[in-house]
């Protein structure tokens, strides 16, 4: 069994009376109401890492990283040998330590991803919020296009979000340059006219 | 249109209650195998998933913010009625009672919304405080999506995994409403279950 739970109140031990219960239940330690659901997992002791098995017949196919050691299967990134010890399981699937730090790095690997950046809202933000002093829009206004043109097939959000905020932030960066465009045609002439 | 691979557990939540203006926004999704955690700071997320086959524990704690909260509105919204009442003159009055009438709002609002509540997933690397679940309603909906998923993954409680010194207590109700396995019923019930014997 793992470390006893303790009450998210108080961080004292819970009883294990007190787990599993449908409705909340007062904490022995604090008296808070509190509801703990323990699952299986809870009662699964953590299985021993595997260190690879040592080579025995020189005609063996042997780890790419550990010669020495006897490959079990093949790296589903990069086609390597590995022995028990380089091999990485995730969900079904085996790589190379290699393999899996590339693919969390560059993406390659969707449930290694930690991390994304909002293209589509820094755009939206580039066009919308320099509005409030105007002057600014001559820079940032660019800017929004830019990144929405640049960065129009980056992947967004992980959960479902269409390019809406892209085609705004577009829409609002040109009417914005269009606006500055008009404004210096109207001040070119009119000092013309004047001048 | 393609399936979704994320249905929304939880709404963005800012990952402090009083926060008024806060980029930081927590949300919870459940995916096809695990559950995702979305930290949001308005331009960047990150990602934290949790597997329904390493969920050890899901825990809630009522807290009193709610009562608080109540408070701090009733006492701003009095505080304004009554500077609206005696301040005289209709401009005052409406400017004064309509900033009572928005903390009258938010009281209603917060006693509709109920209990507050703590939440927290445990697996067997971490405790994570899940900052999008903020009421004790919301909580109790989150868990009861959980539970048979988690269940589905990590097979049912057997009564028999309970540790040594909780073998004489009697054993919870959630337990004892667990279907036993197709095989054996009986014996495995009688081996299982030492606390119903008691009871």
């Amino acid at each position: 069994m793992s470390t006893p739970v303790e009450c998210p109140g108080c961080k004292a031990p819970l009883a294990e009376h007190l787990l599993n219960q449908i409705e909340l239940v007062a904490c022995t330690a604090c008296g808070g109401k509190v509801r703990v659901d323990v699952y299986p997992a809870f009662f699964r002791s953590v299985t021993p890492g595997k260190s690879g098995e040592i080579l025995v017949v020189e005609s063996e196919s042997s780890c790419f990283f550990h010669p020495q050691k006897k490959a079990i299967l093949p790296c589903e990134g990069c086609g390597r040998f590995l022995c028990a010890l380089c091999d990485c399981e995730l969900h079904g699937q085996h790589f190379c330590p290699a393999c899996l730090q590339a693919g969390q790095k560059k993406g390659k690997i969707k449930r290694l991803e930690q991390e994304r950046t909002l293209y589509d809202s820094v755009a939206l933000s580039l066009a919308v919020y320099p509005l409030l002093i105007f002057y600014f829009t001559i820079i940032t206004a660019p800017l929004s296009l830019i990144l929405a043109i640049r960065f129009w097939n980056a992947p967004r959000s992980i959960i479902h979000r269409t390019k809406a905020r892209f085609v705004i932030a577009m829409v609002i960066a040109s009417a914005e340059l269009i606006g500055w465009a008009v404004g210096i045609y109207f001040i070119a002439t009119h000092w013309k006219s004047h001048g | 249109m393609a399936e979704r691979e994320y249905r929304r557990l939880t709404r963005a939540k800012n990952r402090s209650l009083f926060a008024l203006v806060s980029a930081s926004r927590s949300s919870l999704w459940l995916g096809k195998d695990h559950v995702l955690q979305i930290d949001s700071s308005g331009y960047t997320e990150s990602y934290k998933r949790f597997h329904f086959r390493d969920i050890q524990a899901l825990a809630m704690c009522a807290t009193q913010t709610w009562l608080y909260l109540a408070v701090v509105f009733a006492a701003l919204a009095s505080l304004f009625a009554l500077v609206a009442i005696v301040g005289g003159g209709p401009v005052v009055g409406g400017i004064f009672g309509g900033i009572a009438g928005v903390f009258a709002l938010c009281l209603i609002f917060d006693l509709i919304a109920g209990p507050t509540a703590k939440c927290y997933l445990r697996t067997a690397v971490q405790t994570e405080t899940l900052f999008s679940i903020k009421r004790l309603r919301a909580a109790r909906r989150v868990f009861e999506a959980l539970r048979p998923l988690i269940r589905n993954a990590q097979g049912e409680l057997k009564a028999d995994s309970q540790p040594a010194n909780v073998q004489d207590q009697p054993i919870p109700p959630i337990i004892l409403e667990v279907p036993r396995p197709s095989a054996e019923p009986s014996a495995k019930a009688s081996t299982s279950a030492p606390g119903k014997e008691q009871s």
